[in-house]
């Protein structure tokens, strides 16, 4: 095909780009998947029982606080990184901003702790199992993210599959504290962390080969 | 003549505002800048140049969500066209040749073209220092044979012979040819 009759083809079908249509796109993955999480946990993981009177209390608006945060750059890196122009990925460590405040209310915990209590604070009883819940909660998102960046144009494919991992592990577990009891911020820290790591490093493994265009 | 940003911009734009007239008089634009773009960077692909410009352009037209409208068209436009350019690379690197080698060497920079794995300082440490040095000054730091030869204290025959071992050696390594 010559370019000429090529480039008649594509003006055949010109459909309008709605303004913000790049974020609105990955906004709409990031709701479809967390739509599949939500049926995830409402039919299998189960809300925890005493979610009422949690919301009211300060641990689960740490959890939130936290997750929403993290959630919210990570998605914001996507979305630069959706788009081709060359940038440096330095600043992508901003998205470990809202480990500080975390790390102190940690810290806190600690100090005020007796010795004995600290393997307690810091396993809770399900630290074996929630970092996989949180990468379980994420993979529908992760679908999401990258059926959203497929359309657009990414060219760190690592980078940008990093993010959308990270992304998908802080929403999921956004979602995942609707069923999780822990409560200290040290468990948060650790393991809620680790399974956005997790969530990130698959993000980063199957960039490349997921986001190529 | 070259189009300017402004013209770009607001036909881009009127072209995601939906005006098929102004997406179609962008795309014949670009065209050409795209062929340019390319000649000047794979002259040793001429016959390949022509399905890069297509497929440019068919980047252009699928993934128009990912401009902004408030930003700069033309970086946009040739981060698509070096993306198309390493991919295209990426999948016959095995075809790579000595020519070719030297010919992104001498346009891209080499991490780019050769696709991001590949590390320069990585590449020249297999290398004797002497070749990694002429490679460096004449390919990376853009000197002239001579004035890298004076640096070293070597004769200019020195230089252009080092630098073309080097290269081969190079071009064999991501050839694969050698561990």
């Amino acid at each position: 095909m010559n370019t000429d009759d090529l480039v008649r083809a594509l003006a055949a079908d010109v459909p309008a780009v709605r303004r913000h249509a790049l974020e609105a796109r990955i906004a709409a993955g990031v709701v479809a998947g967390a739509a599949a999480t939500g049926i995830f946990l409402t039919f299998f993981a189960g809300f925890r029982p005493d979610l009422d009177s949690a919301v009211l209390g300060f641990p689960f608006w740490m959890k939130w606080v936290y997750t929403i945060s993290l959630g919210l750059i990570a998605v914001a890196a996507t979305v630069r990184l959706a788009r081709p122009e060359p940038l440096s990925l330095g600043w992508l460590w901003a998205v470990l901003l809202p480990v500080l405040p975390l790390a102190g209310l940690a810290a806190g915990e600690l100090q005020r702790a007796p010795n004995q209590d600290w393997m307690r604070l810091w396993l809770g009883g399900s630290w074996l199992v929630c970092p996989w819940y949180v990468l379980v909660f994420a993979l529908p998102i992760f679908a999401g993210l990258i059926w959203a960046l497929r359309r657009l144009a990414p060219t760190r494919l690592r980078a940008a599959g990093a993010m959308a991992g990270a992304a998908s592990g802080a929403w999921g577990a956004v979602l995942y504290c609707l069923h999780c009891r822990e409560a200290s911020a040290l468990f948060v820290l650790s393991w809620y962390s680790a399974g956005v790591v997790l969530a990130a490093g698959l993000g980063a493994l199957l960039g490349p080969r997921l986001l190529r265009w | 003549m070259q189009p300017s940003e402004e013209q770009l911009w607001a036909l881009m734009t009127r072209g995601m505002d939906g005006d098929a007239g102004a997406h179609e008089s962008l795309l014949r634009i670009i065209a050409p800048m795209l062929r340019r773009f390319y000649r000047h960077r794979l002259a040793h692909l001429d016959d390949q140049i022509e399905d890069l410009v297509q497929e440019t352009l068919i980047a252009v037209h699928v993934r128009r969500a990912s401009y902004q409208r408030d930003r700069p068209f033309a970086p946009w436009l040739y981060a698509i066209a070096r993306y198309r350019m390493i991919d295209h690379l990426r999948r016959r690197r095995a075809a790579l040749t000595l020519d070719a080698l030297d010919q992104m060497l001498a346009s891209e920079g080499f991490e780019d073209a050769c696709g991001a794995r590949m590390d320069v300082t990585r590449l020249l440490s297999n290398l004797t220092p002497k070749q990694a040095r002429a490679i460096r000054d004449t390919h990376i730091e853009g000197r002239t044979v001579a004035e890298a030869a004076a640096a070293a204290r070597i004769s200019v025959a020195d230089v252009k012979v080092s630098v073309h071992r080097g290269m081969k050696r190079l071009a064999a390594r991501i050839r694969g040819d050698q561990p």
